[in-house]
């Protein structure tokens, strides 16, 4: 085949910009991380990549959605311990009182501090947690108790609190107040704030003997029932929140490992790609360094 | 008998045609650098020997060579590598304008990245399931209008750029256009030249070389088939004669040049945007069909870009372009034209994407309940009443204005409830081709069929996913081919200026030949001349 020096000339510099181009490919990715840019680079890759962001944003979404169920457990927990104390003193109280050798008033005594208390317990009924009520099932917004001087009112809100801690797993986080405090005038031992009431009313009123005392012993008991076995169901969901953080965490390591494999460069083989490319650019250079420059013109006089 | 000055003239003549020799070299050598010259070089034919046969010629021994004469001066060239080279260049550049038109169609969907339409939709769902955690809080409402106002501007952002784009395209097609007729008018104006000058025995070289640049040119807008036709006259049979340029329409030829006249390519319901007459930008509606015809009387031939939902409009950077821009591929059942191409799916495509979006996230809203009594079957997103435009014109509804209207409950007066954030926050994955979709902490249920949307498989998400890879597949296949068709352009040139280009090398080797030829010619010269000095002065003097 002929050639010519133009000929020469132009594969040079077409062997000059494709290895440009190759460099500068690697310099893309060097510094971007990534091994492609574009969908066009690898469609498959890209992809892959928009679904493995949208799950990586989920995992970590959950994430930030056990804190918030922690917060739910650990303050209604923390609330319903305080709230048992509160009762065990009532407990003591009701036992002392229902010694008839206590005079009137001593009863009458006893009887304001089991009203403190019961001032007490709605307080933590009310327990507001950022700006929400944490026992009136999904009504955040208002108070579920109401005590207007002496008259009581609860909510019968039984809503659960929802969220949702993994793909289609929805946890409930709230305690039903209407199982710890209630207002239930209707039965003795069904109404947390009903029996405290009619226990204080009972206790002012002189004509009651210490056996008709001694019968709250058994409803308080009950309440403290129903405050024990509710803060063991929240412990038992608090330790199930547990486990399936543990396994968030664990996707979300995976979630990450499968994005950066599919889309992070592997640095040690672009930089030993680059190195190549870069001794062969230099070869093309010196090639065409020595190739160009001479012609006959320059041999004959 | 041998004339007295034969010898002279013999050499006079071979001084004469080295001389032109040079000079030939000197015009290669000059135009080495000159893009499309193809070398030229002198044909050395022996003039007529002496004595010609004839019935009274002298009888002497043998015929004697009376030397030597340029026969023709022509172009070393071969034609069937100029058929392969514009076959190549004209898929390089079909092939060019798609992988450009795929190429900042990527630039704007910026995706996979971390600025993209997916991860806004991510960011909303991520909105909503904070919302869902915190009902109540003015602030994680908030964040959901915003996060929505943010998918709504990504919707805005990414048809309007497209559109923006589209209508680049739309001038470039114009643009295209316009080189298309100008080449063929140049070709048809050299085509005039060479017609007046091949008639009297003379190769117009130069003007070849000319005419099959603008020929290779013009190859890379259409594909066009090259016809010869001989001038007539004295012409040279290496005359190369007018080019007639057609492009095929199924069986049909359409001319582009004919000799010296020449048409116009135009769109029938396009615009003029130069104020020459001829419409060269393609009208908005997408392309029917093209006319090819003189520019008085635009319209004689239409060639239609798409036949049986296939595009037969021949290949080249033009058929590129407009497949980017949108063509018109059959009707739909309501009899409205089907636009189609590179641009205008995606554009259709999102339109869907913000239509089933909206409509979806309404419903699931629809069903849940604000802060406030009332607040009931309150739309998310307004704008979305038709698919057309949708991601254009989608917004959020004035309702959401006041935040408690956002309805993250499935049930009234419940503000801790945030189960219809998690129905909201799942949209996004909802299967389209269910016949119901239910949802949780309510006993209702989304009827899809009900909602007629346009997309009815997958999800919103992998719908849009899919569309990525798309274009992806796309670009990747539109830049293979580029690239091979380059390589194979590349070739194909290579073996073209093997045969044409001009290597320094040889001429200067020509130089020297024809150099010491016109040198050893002139000493010739002397030769004859002393041989007369001798005949005139040295002879007869006997005695004197």
């Amino acid at each position: 085949m002929r050639v010519t020096q133009n000929m020469l000339a132009n594969n040079m510099l077409k062997h000059l910009s494709t290895s440009y181009a190759n460099l500068g490919k690697y310099q893309e990715q060097l510094s971007t991380g990534k091994k492609i840019n574009r969908p066009s680079d690898d469609p498959v890759v890209a992809m892959k990549g928009i679904a493995y962001r949208t799950n990586l944003t989920e995992v970590e979404q959950f994430k930030r959605n056990f804190s918030e169920a922690y917060n739910w457990v650990e303050n209604s927990d923390a609330a319903l311990d305080k709230a048992t104390q509160a009762l065990q003193r009532i407990r003591e109280l009701v036992v002392q009182a229902s010694n008839d050798t206590y005079e009137e008033t001593q009863r009458q005594a006893i009887s304001q501090e089991i009203k403190q208390l019961t001032e007490q317990l709605v307080t933590i009924a009310n327990t507001k947690v950022g700006d929400k009520y944490i026992f009136n099932g999904t009504n955040t917004l208002e108070p579920p108790v109401q005590m207007n001087g002496t008259s009581i009112t609860t909510s019968d809100n039984t809503g659960e609190v929802k969220i949702e801690l993994a793909k289609g797993i929805y946890i409930g986080v709230n305690v039903d107040p209407t199982k710890v405090f209630h207002y239930d005038a209707s039965q003795k031992g069904k109404g947390l704030f009903s029996d405290l009431q009619s226990l204080a009313n009972d206790l002012d009123n002189p004509a009651k003997t210490g056996k008709d005392i001694n019968e709250y012993l058994g409803y308080i008991d009950q309440h403290i029932n129903n405050l024990l076995s509710a803060r063991a169901e929240l412990g038992a969901r608090m330790n199930r929140i547990e486990l399936m953080e543990d396994r968030i965490d664990s996707q979300q390591v995976i979630a990450e490992k499968m994005l950066s494999d599919n889309e992070d460069v592997d640095m040690e083989k672009v930089i030993t790609d680059l190195k190549t490319q870069e001794s062969v650019h230099r070869a093309a250079l010196a090639v065409g360094a020595r190739i160009i420059q001479p012609t006959l013109v320059d041999f004959l006089r | 008998m041998l004339s007295t000055f034969h010898g002279l003239e013999v050499v006079k003549r071979g001084m004469m045609t080295q001389q032109a020799a040079l000079y030939v070299t000197g015009h290669n050598v000059a135009n080495a650098n000159t893009p499309g010259y193809t070398r030229q070089r002198v044909n050395f034919v022996t003039t007529e020997p002496f004595p010609a046969p004839a019935l009274n010629r002298p009888q002497i021994p043998g015929q004697m060579g009376t030397g030597v004469t340029a026969g023709s001066i022509e172009r070393v060239r071969e034609y069937f590598l100029d058929i392969q080279y514009r076959e190549e260049n004209n898929k390089l550049g079909y092939w060019e304008a798609r992988a450009d038109a795929v190429s900042k169609m990527e630039d704007i969907m910026n995706e996979p990245s971390d600025n993209g339409l997916a991860k806004t939709m991510d960011q909303f769902w991520q909105a909503l399931q904070d919302l869902s955690t915190n009902p109540e809080n003015e602030g994680a409402r908030s964040v959901v209008r915003q996060r929505g106002l943010a998918v709504v501007e990504t919707f805005h952002y990414l048809a309007n750029s497209l559109s923006q784009i589209q209508t680049d395209i739309g001038t470039q097609v114009g643009v295209t256009v316009t080189q298309i007729n100008s080449l063929a008018k140049q070709i048809s104006e050299i085509n005039q030249q060479i017609a007046s000058v091949e008639p009297n025995g003379y190769l117009p070289n130069d003007l070849y070389d000319e005419r099959d640049r603008l020929v290779d040119e013009l190859s890379k807008l259409v594909n066009v088939q090259v016809e010869k036709v001989p001038s007539g006259g004295n012409a040279l049979a290496t005359a190369e004669g007018a080019y007639n340029i057609y492009f095929m329409n199924g069986n049909t030829k359409i001319y582009l040049v004919q000799g010296g006249n020449f048409q116009s390519i135009s769109f029938p319901n396009g615009q003029d945007v130069d104020g020459d007459g001829i419409k060269e930008m393609p009208p908005a509606t997408g392309v029917t069909e093209l006319q090819v015809g003189s520019t008085s009387q635009v319209g004689s031939t239409s060639v239609s870009f798409t036949s049986n939902n296939q595009v037969t409009f021949p290949m080249g950077k033009l058929r590129g372009l407009i497949e980017a821009y949108g063509y018109v591929n059959g009707q739909d059942s309501n009899g409205q034209p089907i636009v189609t191409g590179i641009y205008p799916d995606m554009l259709n495509n999102l339109d869907k994407l913000a239509y089933t979006f909206g409509t979806l996230f309404n419903e699931v809203h629809k069903q849940g309940y604000g802060l406030k009594d009332n607040s009931h079957g309150v739309a998310f997103f307004d704008g979305i009443g038709q698919v057309t435009d949708a991601a254009k014109t989608i917004r959020l509804s004035d309702d959401i204005n006041d935040l408690a209207n956002i309805a993250a409950s499935t049930e009234q007066k419940q503000s801790g409830n945030g189960n219809n954030a998690i129905n909201l926050a799942n949209v996004g994955g909802m299967l389209l081709s269910a016949d119901t979709i239910s949802l949780i902490g309510t006993t209702n249920t989304i009827q899809i069929s009900s909602l007629h949307l346009p997309l009815t498989s997958g999800t919103i998400q992998t719908n849009y996913q899919g569309w990525i890879g798309k274009i992806g597949v796309d670009g990747e296949q539109a830049n293979r081919m580029k690239n091979n068709s380059d390589v194979l352009l590349q070739s194909v040139d290579e073996r073209r200026q093997s045969v044409s280009s001009v290597s320094l090398d040889e001429e200067m080797m020509n130089m020297i030949k024809f150099q010491h030829a016109y040198n050893a010619a002139a000493r010739q010269i002397t030769v004859v001349d002393e041989m007369l000095d001798k005949i005139i002065n040295g002879m007869g003097i006997v005695g004197r």
